[in-house]
C-alpha cells in the first residue's frame, strides 16, 4: 500500500493537486488538508474514508468550489476551480455538481417536487422528463412528491436530495455521510440507487463515510489521515475495508 | 433547575447581543418615539414661554382686565400722576376703516422697555393723526410715509385725516396693522376707555408701595404683578400645546400597540429559532413553567435594555437639537430632565415587552420535547391557525362588519340638518379597532390568497421570484405578523391621504364660494361708478381677469302669486358670469347641469333651493320690487353660491327685471404670481378707484393662502404623526428579515451550494422583504380606502368620495421600496456568509 497515489489528473472527473487547507492562524491554525493529491475517475464511485476530523469533509468541499484551498490545485474535468471567482464557482455549483449532505438537504417550504428541480430552476432550465420519471420512480417517491420535507421520513428526504443531485446530471455528485442517519435498509436503498447511477447512468459519484458497509458498495476507497493521503482500496470489500481502517488505526 | 433553564437562555442572547437588540428594536424606536414626544413637548412648552411676544418683561403692574369694565381714560392719567410710577402705557386697539381699507390702530409708547414695536424708517408718531404702520400693511394697502389718508374709527364716526409718520417691525405683521402712542390713538378715536393699563416702577420704588398707591387711585380695578400676567398668558399658551399633545399622544398610542405586535412576531421567529434548544431542555426534564418564565425573563431584559437605550437615545437628541438650532438662529429652548417620565417609559417598554413575549413564549414552551430529536431540516413554521384563534378572529371580523354596518345606517341623509357624528364616528372608530384586530387574528390565513395574487407577476419572473414567494408562502404566519404591523400604516396614511384630498375638494369648493378671484372690489350697497370698471378692465398689465357683476338683494321666487320659502326677506341674485372665472368654471353640482344655463334659467344655492322646495327641472317666477320674470332651475348646487349669492340669473333676466344696468362690484385676478404680482394687482385697482366713495377692495387671495396654507398644514402634520407607526413599521419588517436571515442561515446556504449565485440570494431575500411591504400595503389600501371614505361620510361635511391616486400609488411605491430596503442589509449579510460556514451553522 502506497502512501502517496500518482495523481490521475489526465482522466480523472475532478481532481486535487497538493490540496492545502489551513484553517485560522497562528498557535490555533489547523491544517485540514496537508498536501492531497488525488484523483477520481469518470464513471466511477468513489469513497473516501478517514478517522473523525482527518479532512474528509474539507477536501469534499475544495473539490466541490464550495470552499476556497490555501494552496494547491482543483481540477474539474480539466477546468481549474482555484482561484475562480465566486460567480465562477456558483455556476459551476449549479451546472456541473450535485450534493447531498448527511443532514439538510432540502428547503423546508418547498415541496419534494420543487427541491428536485431547485438547481434547474436556478439556472432557467428544463427537467429531462425522462430522467426526472425514471429517478422518481426509482426513488419510489412518486407518491411523496407533493410533500414537504416536514412530512417526509429521513430515508426519503435523503432520497429527494439524491434526485435533486441527479436529475441535472452533474459532472460529479459529493456525498457527504449520505447514509449517517439511516437506517440500515433506508442506507442500502440510497447507496444502490448511488451505485447504479454510477453504472447505468455513467455518473460519477465521491462519497464521505465512516461505515465500511456503505464502502463497499464503492469501486474504490481512498483513505486519509490527519489530512493527508492514507492509501486506497481498488474494489473494496466489508472485510478489505474494516482491515485497512484497522491498519490506520494502529499507525498512530 | 431553574436557574440553569434561566442561564442558558439568557447567556444564548449575551452571545448575541446583535439578535436582543433587533428583538427589541422595535421597543426601542417605540421608547424613543415617546420619550422623544414628551421631550418635544417639554421643549415647544418652554419655547412659546420664552419667546411669547405678550407683556414685556419690565412690566411691574398690570391694571384692568377682561372680566371687569375697562380702566377709564381718567384711570390712566390718575395711575400717571401716582408717585413711583415711571412708566404707565395704556393699551388699546380699534378697528379703523380707511379708503384704502382696514386698519388695526394699536397704542404703543414706540420707545422705553414697554414698547413692543421697532421704528426702521420715519420717525414714531406723537401727534393724535399720526400712525406708524408696519412693512406688510405699507404694501398692502399702498401707504408710505408721509401718505395722508382719512377714515373713521371708535367713537370717531367722521372721517379725519390720518398720517403715516413712520415704518415699525413687530412681532407678528398681519398686513393691517398701525401704531400710535395711546395718547394720539385715544385723541384720535375719541375713546374713553382703555383695554388695561401697564405700568413700570421707578428704579428704587418699591413695587409694593406703589401698588398700594395705585389701588387707591383707581378704585375698583383688578391690579396684577407682570410677573402674574405673563404666566398667566404663559400658561395659555401651554395649555393650547397641551391639547395639541393629546392628539400627538393618541398617534403615538398607535405606534406603541404596532411595536408591541412587531416585538410579539419578532419573538416568535427567535423562539422558533431555538425550538430544538428548548426541546432539549424539555427532554432533560425542564418544565412548561420553567421555559415560559425563562422566556420572559428574556423578554424582561430585552425590553429593559430596549427602554433605556431609547430613552437615552431620546434625551440625547432632546438635547443636541434645540442647542444646534440654536446655534443656527432659532430660538428654541432645551428641554428639562423629566427623570419619571424616563423611569415610566423604561418600565412601560419592559411591561409591553412582557405582555409581547408571553404569546410566544408560552406557544414556544408547549413545543414537544421529540422536537429535538427531529433534523433541524424539518422544523417549518406551523402553517394555518388553530381553531379558537379562527373562531375569536371571525368573531372580530364579524363585530368589524356590524359596527360599519350600524354606522352606514347612521350616515346623514341629504339635506339632514341636525346630524350629530359623534355616535357614528365613535362606531366607526369601533369597527376599524375591530378591524385591526382581527386581521391580527385571522392574517396567516390572509397572507396565501393576497400572494397569490400579488405574487403573480414575481412568480413570472423566474426562479428567484417563485422562491421568494414561496418562502413568504411557505412561512404565513411569520409573513402576517409583519405586513399587518405595515397594514396598519398604509391604512392610516391612506386615511389622512384621502381624508386631506377630501379636505381639499371641500375647501376649494369653499374657496371657490367665497373668495373666487384674487380681488374683489365692492360698492358697499351702491354701484359702482363705471370708470372703475373701465379703468380696472384696463389695466391688463397687471390685473388678468376683471369680471364685474350685478348682484340684488331681495329677489323672491314665486309660484303664480304665492312666495316661496319662509325667509323674511329676499333672496341675495347675482348675475356674476361663473364661466369667467376659473375657479367658479367647474363648480360642481348637486342637481341638473351648469351647462344650461342662460337667459331664462337660473342656478340655485342648496339654502335656496331647500327653503324654497325647488329641484332642478323647476320652472318658477324671479321677482324683484320692479318686476318678474319667469324662468326654470337650471342647476342647484351643493352649497353656497359664490359671492353667498342665493340665486345665480342671467345678466339678461335681470334687465328684464328692471335692474339698473350699473354694476355693483366686479372680481378680478392678479396677472403675474406671488406677492409681487399681488401687489402690482392691489395697485392698479386702487389707481382705478381713485377716490370713489365708498368704494371698497378686499385682497381674497389673502384668506385663500390662509386656508390653504392651513390645509396643507393639516395634512403633513397627520401624515406626519402617521409616520410614527409607519416607522415601526419598517423597522419591523427590517428585524424580521435580519432575524429570519440568521434563522435560515442553513438554508441560505444550502442554496448557495447547489448553485444560488451571492447577488442571486440577495436579491431573494431583498424580494422577501419588499414582499412584506406589498402583502401589507395591499391589505392596509383594501381596509384604508373604504374606511377613509366611511370617515368622510361620518363627518357629514358633503365631502366628495375622492381616490387620489397618485397619491396612493406613491404611498404604495414608497412602502414596498422602504420594506425592501429594510431587508438590503440582512441580505448583504446572508450573501457573505461562505456556504460551508453557514451549512455548518448550529441552529
Ligand atoms: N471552520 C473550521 N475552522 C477551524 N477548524 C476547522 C473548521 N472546519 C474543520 N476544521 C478542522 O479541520 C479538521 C478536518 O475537519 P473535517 O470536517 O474535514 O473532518 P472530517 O474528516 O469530515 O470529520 P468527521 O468524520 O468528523 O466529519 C478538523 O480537525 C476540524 O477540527
Ligand atoms: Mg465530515
Amino acid at each position: 500500500m502506497t502512501t502517496h497515489a500518482p495523481p490521475e489528473t489526465s482522466h480523472a472527473a475532478v481532481a486535487a493537486v497538493d490540496l492545502v487547507k489551513v484553517y485560522g492562524s497562528g498557535d490555533t491554525a489547523v491544517r485540514a488538508l496537508d498536501g492531497v493529491s488525488v484523483g477520481f475517475g469518470r464513471a466511477e464511485f468513489t469513497a473516501i474514508m478517514g478517522s473523525s476530523g482527518s479532512g474528509k469533509s474539507t477536501l469534499m468541499h475544495c473539490l466541490a468550489g464550495l470552499d476556497t484551498a490555501t494552496s494547491g490545485r482543483v481540477l474539474l474535468g480539466g477546468t481549474q476551480l482555484t482561484g475562480q471567482s465566486d460567480r465562477t464557482l456558483t455556476r459551476v455549483r449549479r451546472e456541473r455538481i450535485g450534493f447531498v449532505f448527511q443532514s439538510f438537504n432540502l428547503l423546508p417550504q418547498l415541496t419534494a417536487a420543487q427541491n428536485i428541480t431547485l438547481p434547474l430552476d436556478l439556472a432557467g432550465r428544463q427537467p429531462d422528463a425522462e430522467l426526472l420519471a425514471h429517478l422518481v420512480r426509482v426513488l419510489g417517491l412518486g407518491d411523496r412528491l407533493n410533500h414537504r420535507p416536514s412530512e417526509l421520513s429521513g430515508g426519503q428526504q435523503q432520497r429527494v436530495a439524491l434526485a435533486r443531485a441527479l436529475v441535472a446530471r452533474p459532472e460529479v455528485v459529493f456525498a457527504d455521510e449520505p447514509t449517517g442517519n439511516l437506517d440500515s435498509r433506508s442506507g442500502a436503498e440510497v447507496l444502490t440507487i448511488l451505485r447504479d447511477s454510477v453504472r447505468d447512468l455513467g455518473q460519477t459519484v465521491v462519497m464521505v463515510t465512516h461505515d465500511p458497509i456503505a464502502a463497499a458498495y464503492a469501486d474504490r476507497v481512498v483513505l486519509l489521515a490527519d489530512g493527508r493521503l492514507a492509501g486506497e482500496i481498488d474494489k473494496p470489500n466489508q472485510v478489505s475495508v474494516t482491515d485497512a481502517l484497522r491498519d490506520l488505526a494502529a499507525r498512530r | 433547575m431553574r436557574a440553569t433553564v434561566l442561564r442558558t437562555q439568557t447567556t444564548a442572547a449575551a452571545r448575541r447581543p446583535g439578535r436582543l437588540i433587533l428583538t427589541g428594536l422595535a421597543i426601542l424606536v417605540a421608547s424613543f418615539v415617546v420619550f422623544g414626544t414628551v421631550l418635544v413637548q417639554q421643549i415647544t412648552e418652554r419655547t412659546v414661554r420664552d419667546n411669547l411676544s405678550g407683556t414685556p418683561a419690565v412690566t411691574d403692574l398690570v391694571i384692568g382686565s377682561v372680566d371687569v369694565q375697562p380702566p377709564t381714560v381718567t384711570d390712566v392719567r390718575q395711575v400717571r400722576a401716582v408717585p413711583g410710577v415711571a412708566e404707565a402705557v395704556a393699551r388699546v386697539a380699534t378697528g379703523v376703516s380707511i379708503g384704502e381699507g382696514y386698519l388695526n390702530l394699536q397704542s404703543d409708547p414706540g420707545t422705553g422697555p414697554l414698547t413692543t414695536v421697532r421704528v426702521i424708517e420715519g420717525s414714531y408718531p406723537d401727534q393724535p393723526g399720526e400712525i406708524a404702520i408696519t412693512p406688510r400693511t405699507a404694501e398692502r394697502l399702498g401707504l408710505s410715509v408721509g401718505t395722508t389718508t382719512s377714515g373713521t374709527g371708535g367713537e370717531l364716526t367722521t372721517p379725519a385725516p390720518l398720517t403715516v409718520t413712520g415704518v415699525v417691525e413687530t412681532s407678528a405683521d398681519a398686513g393691517y396693522d398701525a401704531y400710535a402712542p395711546d395718547s394720539a390713538v385715544i385723541a384720535w378715536a375719541r375713546l374713553t376707555t382703555v383695554e388695561r393699563v401697564d405700568v413700570r416702577v421707578a428704579p428704587g420704588a418699591s413695587t409694593d408701595a406703589v401698588r398700594q398707591r395705585v389701588t387707591a387711585a383707581v378704585a375698583g380695578q383688578p391690579i396684577r404683578s407682570g410677573a402674574e400676567v405673563r404666566e398667566a398668558e404663559a400658561q395659555a399658551a401651554a395649555e393650547q400645546v397641551g391639547r395639541l399633545f393629546i392628539l400627538v399622544g393618541m398617534f403615538v398610542s398607535i405606534a406603541v400597540v404596532a411595536a408591541a405586535l412587531v416585538v410579539t412576531s419578532t419573538f416568535r421567529i427567535v423562539f422558533a429559532q431555538r425550538m430544538r434548544q428548548l426541546a432539549l431542555l424539555r427532554a432533560v426534564g425542564a418544565s412548561r413553567a420553567t421555559l415560559v418564565g425563562a422566556l420572559t425573563a428574556e423578554g424582561a431584559l430585552t425590553g429593559l435594555v430596549a427602554g433605556v437605550v431609547g430613552v437615552a437615545s431620546a434625551l440625547t437628541l432632546g438635547y443636541a437639537l434645540p442647542a444646534i438650532l440654536r446655534a443656527t438662529g432659532h430660538d428654541v429652548s432645551s428641554p428639562g430632565l423629566p427623570l419619571a417620565a424616563a423611569v415610566a417609559v423604561v418600565i412601560g417598554a419592559v411591561v409591553i415587552t412582557v405582555l409581547a413575549v408571553l404569546a410566544p413564549a408560552l406557544s414556544a414552551a408547549r413545543v414537544s420535547p421529540l422536537e429535538a430529536l427531529r433534523a433541524a431540516s424539518v422544523t417549518a413554521g406551523r402553517r394555518g391557525i388553530g381553531v379558537s384563534r379562527l373562531v375569536f378572529g371571525l368573531l372580530l371580523a364579524g363585530g368589524a362588519v356590524l359596527a360599519a354596518v350600524g354606522t352606514i345606517s347612521q350616515l346623514p341623509k341629504p339635506e339632514q340638518s341636525d346630524y350629530d357624528p359623534s355616535m357614528p364616528l365613535l362606531l366607526l372608530v369601533g369597527s376599524g379597532a375591530l378591524a385591526f384586530f382581527a386581521l391580527v387574528a385571522l392574517g396567516p390565513l390572509l397572507v396565501r390568497p393576497v400572494l397569490a395574487v400579488v405574487g403573480w407577476p414575481l412568480r413570472q419572473l423566474g426562479p428567484l421570484g417563485r422562491m421568494s414567494v414561496g418562502g413568504i408562502g411557505g412561512t404565513p404566519r411569520r409573513a402576517a405578523a409583519v405586513s399587518v404591523v405595515v397594514a396598519l400604516g398604509v391604512t392610516l396614511i391612506s386615511g389622512v391621504v384621502i381624508g386631506g384630498a377630501s379636505l381639499q375638494i371641500l375647501t376649494d369648493r369653499e374657496m371657490a364660494l367665497s373668495a373666487p378671484s384674487d380681488f374683489e372690489v365692492t360698492s358697499n350697497g351702491g354701484t359702482l361708478p363705471p370708470a372703475v370698471v373701465s379703468r380696472a378692465e384696463a389695466a391688463d398689465g397687471a390685473l388678468a381677469r376683471v369680471v364685474p357683476y350685478r348682484m340684488v338683494d331681495d329677489a323672491r321666487l314665486l309660484r303664480g302669486a304665492d312666495k316661496l320659502g319662509d325667509g323674511e326677506s329676499g333672496y341675495p341674485t347675482s348675475d356674476l358670469d361663473l364661466a369667467a372665472l376659473p375657479s367658479t368654471g367647474d363648480l360642481d353640482v348637486a342637481q341638473g347641469t351648469l351647462t344650461d344655463r342662460g337667459p331664462g334659467r337660473i342656478v340655485l344655492n342648496s339654502w335656496v333651493a331647500r327653503d324654497a322646495g325647488l329641484r332642478a327641472g323647476d320652472t318658477v317666477t324671479l321677482a324683484v320690487a320692479t318686476g318678474t320674470v319667469d324662468v326654470r332651475v337650471a342647476a342647484v348646487l351643493p352649497g353656497d353660491g359664490p359671492l353667498h349669492a342665493g340665486i345665480l340669473a342671467d345678466p339678461g333676466d335681470l334687465d328684464r327685471l328692471g335692474v339698473p344696468a350699473a354694476y355693483t362690484g366686479l372680481l378680478a385676478d392678479a396677472a403675474g404670481a406671488g406677492e409681487d404680482g399681488r401687489t402690482a394687482g392691489v395697485r392698479a385697482l386702487r389707481q382705478a378707484i381713485g377716490g370713489s366713495d365708498g368704494v371698497g377692495l378686499a385682497v381674497l387671495a389673502d384668506e385663500r393662502d390662509r386656508n390653504d396654507a392651513l390645509v396643507r398644514t393639516l395634512v403633513w402634520v397627520a401624515v406626519g404623526l402617521v409616520s410614527l407607526t409607519v416607522l415601526i413599521a419598517v423597522v419591523g419588517v427590517g428585524s424580521t428579515t435580519a432575524l429570519s436571515v440568521v434563522e435560515r442561515v442553513r438554508e441560505s446556504g444550502l442554496l448557495r451550494a447547489i448553485g444560488l449565485s451571492r447577488t442571486g440570494l440577495r436579491i431573494m431575500l431583498t424580494v422577501e422583504s419588499g414582499l412584506y411591504g406589498v402583502i401589507g400595503a395591499a391589505i392596509g389600501l383594501v381596509l384604508g380606502i373604504p374606511y377613509a371614505w366611511l370617515a368622510v361620510e361620518t363627518l357629514g361635511i358633503e365631502a366628495p368620495m375622492t381616490a387620489p391616486l397618485l397619491p396612493l400609488a406613491g404611498l404604495f411605491v414608497v412602502l414596498v421600496g422602504l420594506t425592501a430596503l429594510a431587508g438590503v442589509l440582512p441580505a448583504r449579510r446572508a450573501s457573505r456568509v461562505s456556504p460551508v460556514v453557514a451549512l455548518g451553522a448550529d441552529n
